[in-house]
């Protein structure tokens, strides 16, 4: 470890380093443009210039170039890499606008704070600007090629980092231009990073273009709610309006980089459908009465029904408090635990894994590090886009990437594929930890031996599964194979993802009785007379056997901030807050409990209440559309839990033991607790069925359409999948069906008219992409199911 | 397809065939639909993108990079006079003023007849035969304004003999 002074402050660093980053250890700042923690050194903009005093090559030198040597003595401060900084920063201006003020970066321009930094106040530079046509890149990203200052960061981020090819350097010398081939939306599902990375505001946030200055931003550290992963995000909103989302630069756990869902996917929160105000049969109310409501009826019913008349639902993108809560209503009434999840086999997939020792789960870091990943029965773009960015790290640093599954799943990175039919995944897992391969074909076992060499090579191997695509048999051959696999010189790590931020705090908190299989059982026996959906959708998730049940009850009371078709079922109706408008904790694909901080009170935004212009002139305490409160503080209101969310986190800590250290998370320091593991719930009695003979219906979600959250967002329309359904070419030609024709899937008394389409699937397989509202994406993803297509004759 | 013809375009794929990374034939591909219409047209970077199997975007990288790709109408002629140091400081800039008066245009434009495109590059390789330019792909060197009226003289000759 070299050790060198910096400004007279002596630190050691690794061997390797650059004087930029020992800078950055010592708390030196070094002023620089295209140098960038995650996309590393390029030498472009010449700003990160010091004067080496003492080393091997003395004098002024790029900070960010040159390699740390024992006893170096390095001067920011000097007066000949000074005034090299501050003629950098002048030249740089020369071509770039003077017009800071009608800028959507100023404020938080990087370029402006050089500026001003280098002590500069009057232009020099007497010739003409150099000047660009802009482009129009879609929805999500503005362009304005005139404050470019050529760091090159933002090519660096969609070509390399996030694996785009659409977007790029055009032209040389003084003109180069950073733009796509033709004006157009930028394709990668990872564009929205440009805005962050971007110094000047050459790319910025289009969907928040012009709506706040960033000293006027509400921001607080968040966590992302659109997935399993946790990845951090710093939210900002105005006038009670949620306004962008960018993301928190810290390297863990997302290495400062979002997906376009997660960035883009805010707009459910101000819209102008938003359901604020509580509803008790028809009839607006306030939210006291509702509460007081909701506690009476659901007690009453439990009393004079018994406590199996009752049924609550949990849910993925509650807090975990809120969750916790609901448990804890349970256990009071003496009512069976709350179903957090309806889909029967991704609940008992993620109960399993839940309890799988910490040591053997991935995070998005040791996805990073990999040296070989395996991709089993698992669409991370779908499911938890950083994890496939976090995919394309590793296969940056030479890992192979190997994915095993019936869908051709899109990546961004180099994969190889070996498709194989759903219920074979699990097997394939077997024969990786050394089974036998039974039932698996020779050209799969071929193949799969290749990939059992690799793996028991690798050293930082990790397999990734989600808890639909494997379903409980194939969660429980993913914890085999990497626990297997680890030994001390040898690190096997798996991660599955989850459908959404809390979702492993749910699976923890359901007990080892597999509720959502007895729920099937619960809602045959006509006995539930009082239904209680605590930011879920029922209506939308779940089958018509379930859905009948659940809309005739006696008492069926919604908490939820989303206009769902729930929400306009429910006789009874209580606005909750959002993610990011209320202090909480979700929990990560990896059982690490992540707490957020609120970014903005609830309320109707004043864009709404003034219709574009200055919100009404009346005077009144209350917040316009304000009534909404945490799901966990009404829910702490009705068990009667006083001291606000450190009280409900006390009682919570008290109730569930594996939740310890809830209490004591903080959300601007970045906390985590990771939970424990646990005794893993027994194998379901009954094995599963024989396959459905014919053709199957398999379904899964798509990057935006299902995510309940995204798929309210207006904006991202535009990413919506075409209603298609996927076969493979012998199969549509069997069916009489061509590429492009309307075909009626039917399934399980469930149909709809999708485009057929072909794809690379096993035979016998129809695959769907789930939307909301979809009839028969209310069937359980991951399942397959006997199905038929056919032609749909008419217009 | 007006931009190339089947016989270039098959003996393209044939070459991409035989390449472990097609992307490295990107100039050629790019060269050989300028042959055929002395300029790149955004059809010609597509087709050159679906040759190489890798995106518009990374060919147009590329022909917007190298001044000798065209991706505008060119005249039949391109001179390309070097504005680099060594023919700037032996009189380069004089010679550019003679060239524009002679054609009667300035740095970007192509001669009325169609003739001629005058365009700046950044060096030729030729420093010491300073001051130089570029005719199509024939350097000349030492260049003084009689001699450019000469070289003017010939090359639009042979052009229509």
């Amino acid at each position: 470890m070299p050790t060198l002074t910096i400004d007279g402050r002596t630190v050691s660093v690794p061997e390797g380093k650059t004087i930029l980053e020992a800078a950055e250890a010592a708390g030196v700042r070094v002023p620089h443009f295209c140098w960038h923690r995650a996309l590393g050194a390029l030498g472009a903009c010449r700003l990160c210039a010091v004067t080496v005093l003492d080393g091997p090559q003395k004098g002024v030198r790029m900070a960010c170039l040159t390699p740390v040597q024992e006893g170096m003595r390095v001067s920011t401060l000097d007066e000949s890499s000074w005034n090299m900084r501050r003629s950098v920063i002048e030249w740089l201006m020369a071509n770039h606008p003077h017009d800071c003020p009608v800028c959507d970066e100023g404020g938080e321009c990087q370029l402006q704070d050089m500026t001003v930094a280098g002590n500069h106040a009057v232009r020099r530079q007497r010739g003409r600007k150099r000047t660009f046509h802009n482009q129009d890149l879609g929805p999500f990203i503005e362009h304005e090629m005139n404050r470019c200052i050529a760091c090159y960061r933002c090519v660096r981020t969609y070509r390399d980092y996030c694996g785009g090819d659409d977007f790029g350097v055009l032209g040389s010398r003084d003109r180069v231009y950073f733009g796509r081939f033709r004006p157009g939306r930028l394709l990668s599902p990872f564009s929205g990073n440009l805005v962050d990375v971007c110094p000047t505001g050459t790319l910025t946030d289009k969907t928040s273009r012009f709506r706040a200055r960033p000293w006027d931003l509400e921001e607080a550290s968040s966590v992302c709610p659109h997935c399993a992963l946790g990845c951090a995000v710093i939210p900002g909103g105005r006038y009670r309006e949620l306004l962008r989302v960018r993301a928190d630069p810290r390297p863990q756990p997302n290495d400062g980089f979002l997906c376009d869902r997660g960035r883009f996917g805010y707009g459910y929160a101000n819209r102008a459908d938003r359901p604020r105000q509580a509803r008790l049969e028809g009839r607006p109310g306030t939210l006291a009465e509702a509460v007081a409501a909701l506690r009476e009826r659901v007690e009453g019913i439990a009393r004079q029904h018994g406590p199996e008349a009752v049924l609550l639902l949990g849910s993925a993108r509650a807090t975990v408090e809120a969750n916790a809560l609901l448990s804890l209503w349970a256990r009071r009434l003496g009512a069976a635990d709350p179903v957090f999840d309806l889909a029967a086999r991704r609940d008992g997939a993620a109960r399993i894994f839940a309890r799988a020792a910490p040591a053997l789960r991935a995070t998005l870091a040791d996805v990073r590090q990999a040296d070989l990943t395996l991709v089993c029965g698992a669409d991370p773009l779908a499911e938890g886009p950083l994890l496939a960015l976090a995919l394309r790290q590793a296969a940056r640093r030479g890992a192979a990437v190997r994915v095993i599954d019936p869908r051709p799943v899109p990546l961004v990175c180099e994969a190889e594929r070996l498709p194989l039919a759903p219920t074979l995944v699990p097997e394939a897992l077997r024969f990786l930890a050394g089974g036998n391969g039974a039932g698996l074909s020779q050209e799969v076992l071929q193949p799969l031996a290749e990939t059992k060499r690799l793996f028991d090579a690798a050293r930082r191997p990790v397999v990734i599964g989600s808890a639909e695509g494997l379903g409980p048999d194939g969660v429980r051959a993913l914890l085999a194979l990497v626990a297997g696999a680890s030994r001390p010189d040898r690190d096997a790590k798996a991660a599955l993802l989850l459908p959404g931020p809390s979702s492993f705090a749910c699976a923890r908190l359901a007990s080892a009785v597999p509720n959502a299989q007895d729920l099937r059982r619960r809602l045959g026996g006509g006995k539930i007379r009082a239904v209680v959906a605590l930011e879920v959708d029922p209506l939308a998730e779940a089958p018509p056997a379930v859905t009948g049940v659940i809309e005739k009850a006696e008492l069926f009371a919604a908490l939820d901030y989303l206009p769902t078709a729930t929400v306009g079922r429910a006789n009874l109706f209580l606005p909750s807050a959002g993610p990011y408008e209320q202090d909480g904790a979700f929990c990560d694909f990896a059982g690490r409990l992540r707490a957020f901080a609120r970014v903005l009170r609830p309320g109707t935004p004043i864009l709404h209440t003034g219709k574009g212009n200055h919100p009404p002139r009346t005077f009144s305490p209350d917040v316009p559309g304000g009534d909404a409160a945490p799901a966990w503080e009404i829910l702490a209101e009705i068990l009667g839990i006083s001291g606000g969310l450190s009280g409900a986190r006390a009682e919570i800590e008290k109730a569930f033991s594996f939740l310890q250290g809830l209490a004591g998370l903080r959300a601007d320091a970045r906390d985590e607790r990771v939970l424990p593991g646990g005794e893993p719930p027994a194998p379901p009695g009954a094995p599963a069925g024989p396959e459905p003979a014919g053709l199957r219906l398999l379904l899964s979600d798509p990057f935006v359409g299902w995510e309940p959250l995204s798929a309210h967002a207006a904006v991202l329309e535009v990413l919506r999948p075409e209603d298609a359904v996927y076969l493979n070419p012998a199969e549509l030609a069997r069916l009489g069906l061509a590429p492009g024709a309307r075909a009626r899937v039917e399934a399980q008394e469930l149909s709809e008219i999708r485009v057929a389409r072909a794809a690379d699937l096993p035979p016998g397989l129809a695959w769907v992409v789930r939307r909301r509202g979809s009839a028969l994406s209310r069937l359980p993803a991951g399942e397959v199911f006997a199905c038929r297509v056919a032609r749909e004759e008419g217009a | 397809m007006d931009v190339l013809d089947e016989k270039t375009l098959s003996e393209l794929a044939a070459r991409v065939r035989a390449y472990p990374y097609p992307r490295e034939m990107v100039v050629d591909v790019l060269r050989a639909i300028q042959e055929r219409r002395g300029w790149v047209s955004d059809e010609g970077v597509e087709l050159a993108a679906q040759l190489l199997r890798i995106s518009p975007l990374e060919v147009e990288e590329v022909a917007t990079f190298y001044d000798k790709i065209y991706r505008r109408p060119v005249g039949r002629k391109v001179i390309h006079l070097c504005d680099s140091v060594c023919c700037f400081s032996r009189g380069g800039e004089d010679i550019l003023k003679h060239l524009e008066k002679r054609l009667q245009i300035t740095l970007g434009q192509t001669t009325p007849d169609g003739m001629f495109t005058l365009l700046p590059t950044c060096c030729l390789g030729a420093c010491g035969q300073a001051p130089a330019m570029s005719v199509n792909l024939r350097l000349y060197g030492h260049l003084t304004p009689e001699a450019v009226d000469r070289i003017l003289e010939e090359e639009r000759r042979e052009v229509s003999p």
